[in-house]
């Protein structure tokens, strides 16, 4: 499609330019910055749009600041070397006489001590800095990034794909994941961001895949042979020894797993009414047996020499192996037979071939299209999209074979994507919450991102941590109930009563350092300015009487001589890293019993955790 | 009640107040409180058959002696309760806690991740399976819906709570309140000024749920959670879970719905220096025992009538001890359960001696019982839920009888 082709049928649906601009900004970006309304209606909605598609705006500053994460620029390699878990630093350790057995059973106060200053000694990181700062490059570039749809298809994607850092023995490839996989592909085609899914690290040991072997394989010791090796290691109780036969037990009890097989079908691609049986199940897990991480992956493992060699040599490729990068395509480990998938027959000695046919079958199928438009509808329409919207866009998906932003800008120049049924009816999540109140403040640090990350995570959101394959359920329901609405309320007054340590905003700037001219004034002008092209009405009659009160000042100052407070101090934030920066707000002088700055606080906080900032 | 719900659908609190003049309706429900031992709690340390000289050369220097100045504590004459349980021992003698020994997953993953997973989906072999099986139980006990139906006290919820049903996680219960740093009179304004927006809003969701929150947030306010004593001279150990079973006492006792409660229990990873009468078992066995037993106490007689206490976890540890004075992962567990109609004063399950040729790949004790067959047990038996497909969809085998018929 011709650029200039694109228009967005809003008029139509009876909207304003204005309003189908905050739109736009509500379901493409993590919310709208102040006066950003004003800036896609100059530079037009759709020009808007194509340069968010392409995904390539300036974004130096944000860059800056994430400057002192050093493993985002990391390979999965380099990132094993730097950030060793806690069994590789106890085997150096050992390596290099630093520990032996009888530190280690002294008691663990005294290993955990052993360990923490061999990884000091050594420059080593812990999973827990590597996780931090996954999460907070998180927040901070979907609160910065210039590049706003490229985040939010990023981390659609990410729970449409999703791993869990809860489980250790992958966590440490999630950085990777997101930026190599995820944010490269999140714009692209479909089969070739499916296929990167696949060939991870952190999806292979996610779903298991990493560790199927196939039954029927050329290659490999029999199981004799690994039961006779096993009972000679019986009696070797040394570290090397035990290692050895727990390695052996496992190549025993190794088989095939039909995990990574299930959920790619069922989440991945076809749906779970997308027509495949468990036969099918079976047959997809003995196609991608084989397929697995590439052993001695850190760079720095003494074995990654040999290895390398060993299967980029052309014997290896003769023989079948594949090594792209972290991949390895283990002929050995592969069930070499014939399968059938879907009624597709794949002869036997298909190889890794074969694998990539079944990708290119699975992404370029009907039930695919349906599946994935719909949950891209359900994320940027609402929680019920129209059959005839899903229909387009797996159109679309089908005939352009799988292309991204071809499939969202079908979306977006449908008129059901401008319906009255559509504008402000998703309910953002807490992560979203949480980033467009940033946005909307026009926040200028984020001293603390590890903090809003527990408000994040209190308001029902653990980001990088939710266990299941299915990634965090996308609708209204599952985020509000009780609690999570109660703690979404605190969240925007613990943002103004500044209990978020390291925030940098200020409210008076909002407003051009203009003082409103009364309290209603006040009320309603950053009605306005937070809630852009919304009706805001009933929120500013509903807000009035908080403002009237006549003896509000006596009312107010005599209660708090009473020094009665009930409020709930969050004991478990710790104090801030960096003093919490003086606000210009402390000196906002407005007027009558409205003008001093706490009162604005107030309001502000009230309106951020009112019902209509929480829709987007 | 408190004044605010005006017309349109009565709110959970103009339920519960309604139901305690008819019949008490809330009263007659039970509760089934979880308690998930993260990190895999070695059984046979826990609950030792004593009498078995493999388990005795297996273990050099962490096995223990029952009987007249030996530390564990005979309750069979076969398995001996370790010391650090001792607050157990009554309970048992009494018939109200019973234990399964070789409890486990029919999935033989030594994950702590998986099994942990498996276990709380109730589905073994079935990563995809989107609730828990606690999540789905709360859809099958048809009971008018409470904000507190089903609790976890943890920061985040817990796979066994994952699903469509409501289900609320807090760690701390003062957080359900509206947090302003300023006076009382404040407090109220901005309140109120919440309401009001709530009561507005055109989302029925927002609004309903909105009602639903400030209508719990007085409740546990007029409470006052804060201020607790506990009954019977109970005395909770002051860590994370004599915490948390200290909210669910009072959860219970203020009878707004309850069914469901979930707390965890972590530190059961003993792969060094696991210790014998003295060090990181004991600790945690101690803390679990006397959260338990404070808990239990705590009710008293008549609520003790409502509530059923499982305990679970992932796995067991290898037989043999490892290099380190600790254990490894390994298959079979054992687990506590306790209640009044719980068929107590009993081990449970199947143990056979742990000679060689009778362990799970030549290393671990065996699982002999399904774990499913014991929480659907429970689930049937005390909270009445015959439909255990729901709860255990793959699950065809028996009870074995941990609860009175």
């Amino acid at each position: 499609m011709n650029d200039s082709d694109v228009k967005f049928p809003y008029k139509e649906a009876g909207l304003t330019e204005r309003e189908a601009a905050a739109h736009l900004l509500n379901r493409f970006t993590f919310g709208p910055t102040p006066h950003e309304v004003d800036k896609v209606v100059h530079q037009g909605l759709e020009n808007w749009f194509l340069q968010q598609l392409s995904a390539k705006n300036n974004d130096d500053e944000l860059n800056r600041m994430l400057q002192g994460y050093d493993a985002l620029t990391m390979s999965n390699a380099e990132i094993l070397k730097k950030y060793p878990g806690n069994a590789e630093i106890q085997k150096m350790a050992m390596e290099d006489g630093l520990m032996n057995k009888d530190s280690l059973a002294k008691g663990s106060q005294n290993k955990k001590k052993l360990m923490n200053d061999y990884r000091m000694d050594n420059g080593f990181g812990t999973y827990k800095q590597l996780y931090s700062q996954l999460i907070n490059q998180k927040i901070l570039r979907a609160t910065y990034s210039q590049n706003q749809l490229q985040e939010v298809m990023t981390d659609f994607w990410f729970n449409h794909f999703n791993i869990s850092l809860a489980k250790s023995s992958y966590g440490m490839f999630a950085i990777s994941y997101e930026r190599d996989v995820l944010r490269k592909n999140c714009l692209s085609n479909f089969e070739q961001l499916l296929l990167s899914t696949a060939k991870s690290p952190a999806m292979l040991q996610y779903l298991d895949n990493a560790r199927s072997t196939g039954r029927n394989s050329r290659f490999g010791a029999s199981k004799e042979e690994t039961e006779r090796r096993i009972e000679k290691l019986k009696n070797d109780t040394s570290a090397t020894g035990r290692n050895m036969q727990a390695k052996l037990e496992r190549r025993l009890n190794s088989g095939l797993n039909e995990n990574y097989a299930r959920e790619l079908m069922e989440l991945h691609t076809l749906g779970v009414d997308g027509g495949y049986t468990q036969k099918d199940v079976t047959e997809v897990a003995r196609i991608l047996t084989g397929w697995t991480v590439f052993p001695a992956l850190r760079e720095d493992d003494p074995a990654r020499v040999k290895k390398l060699a060993l299967f980029d040599s052309e014997k290896s490729k003769r023989l079948g192996f594949v090594h792209e990068g972290d991949f390895l395509f283990a002929i050995n480990k592969h069930d070499d037979e014939a399968k059938t998938v879907l009624g597709k027959k794949f002869p036997a000695g298909g190889g890794y071939g074969e694998g990539l046919e079944l990708f290119h079958l699975l992404a370029t199928h009907p039930s695919t299209a349906k599946f994935i438009s719909k949950k891209i509808a359900i994320h940027f329409v609402s929680d019920n999209p129209p059959q005839s919207l899903i229909d387009k866009m797996a159109k679309t998906f089908l005939e352009k074979k799988g292309d991204i932003k071809q499939v969202l800008l079908t979306m977006v120049q449908s008129p059901e994507f401008w319906s009255k049924d559509a504008v402000r009816e998703k309910i953002k999540s807490p992560f979203e919450l949480a980033i467009s109140t940033m946005r909307i403040l026009n926040t200028s640090s984020i001293n603390r991102p590890d903090v809003l990350n527990r408000w994040i995570t209190k308001m029902g959101q653990r980001i990088y941590f939710y266990q299941a394959p299915t990634g965090f359920p996308d609708n209204a329901k599952y985020w509000i109930n009780t609690s999570s609405l109660l703690n979404r309320i605190n969240f925007g007054l613990a943002v103004t009563s500044n209990r978020i340590p390291g925030l940098d905003y200020d409210l008076a700037a909002l407003n051009d350092y203009k003082e409103p001219d009364s309290p209603e004034n006040a009320l309603e002008v950053y009605c306005k300015l937070l809630l852009p092209e919304r009706d805001i009405t009933s929120t500013v009659k509903r807000l009035t009487p908080l403002l009237n009160d006549p003896d509000l000042g006596k009312k107010v100052e005599k209660a708090s001589k009473e020094n009665v407070s009930n409020a709930d101090d969050d004991s478990d934030d710790q104090k801030p890293m960096t003093p919490p920066t003086k606000k210009k707000t402390d000196n906002y002088t407005g007027s009558l019993s409205f003008n001093n700055s706490s009162s604005l606080k107030q309001v502000v906080g009230i309106i951020l955790g009112s019902p209509e900032f929480q829709r987007r | 009640m408190f004044g605010i719900s005006l017309g349109g659908v009565p709110t959970f609190v103009a339920r519960a107040a309604e139901s305690l003049k008819q019949n008490r309706l809330y009263k007659k429900k039970k509760i089934l409180v979880c308690i998930f031992q993260r990190g895999a709690m070695d059984g046979l340390m826990a609950v030792t058959p004593f009498e078995d000289s493999f388990l005795k050369s297996a273990r050099p220097t962490l096995f223990m002696e029952a009987g007249r100045e030996k530390p564990l504590i005979d309750l069979d004459g076969r398995f001996g309760l370790h010391p650090a349980f001792k607050s157990f021992a009554p309970l048992f003698k009494e018939k109200q806690l019973a234990i399964v020994h070789g409890i486990g997953s029919p999935n033989n993953t030594r994950s702590h991740f998986d099994a942990q997973d498996y276990m709380e989906s109730g589905t073994p072999f079935n990563k995809g399976t989107t609730s828990g099986w606690l999540n789905r139980a709360i859809g099958v006990m048809g009971h008018d819906a409470s904000p507190f139906t089903a609790v976890s006290l943890t920061s985040s919820m817990p796979r066994s709570l994952y699903g469509t049903n409501e289900a609320l996680a807090i760690s701390n219960l003062n957080d359900f309140s509206l947090q302003v740093r300023e006076n009382k009179f404040t407090q109220g304004l901005v309140a109120n000024s919440f309401e009001d927006l709530y009561d507005e809003t055109t989302s029925s969701l927002l609004k309903e749920t909105g009602k639903e929150s400030f209508d719990a947030m007085k409740m546990l306010q007029r409470a006052d959670v804060k201020n607790y004593n506990p009954s019977n001279g109970a005395e909770y150990p002051k860590t994370a879970l004599g915490k948390a079973m200290m909210q669910i006492a009072q959860l219970i006792k203020m009878d707004i719905g309850l069914e469901i409660a979930f707390a965890e229990h972590s530190g059961w990873d003993t792969h060094v220096s696991q210790g014998t009468l003295q060090g990181t078992f004991a600790r945690s066995a101690a803390d679990l025992s006397n959260s338990i037993t404070a808990f239990w106490t705590d009710l008293g007689g008549d609520l003790q009538d409502d509530v059923t206490l499982m305990t679970m976890t992932e796995f067991g540890r290898t037989v043999k001890q490892n290099g380190t004075g600790g254990t490894d992962h390994g298959r079979a567990s054992c687990n506590f359960i306790l209640g009044n109609d719980v068929n107590g004063g009993k081990v449970h399950g199947l143990v056979k001696t742990l000679a060689i040729e009778n362990l799970e790949d030549g290393r671990d004790q065996p699982v002999t019982t399904d774990f499913r067959a014991v929480f659907s047990e429970v689930a049937d038996k005390h909270l009445l839920i015959r439909d255990n497909q729901i709860l255990f969809p793959d699950w065809k085998g028996n009870a074995i009888g941990v609860m009175k018929s």
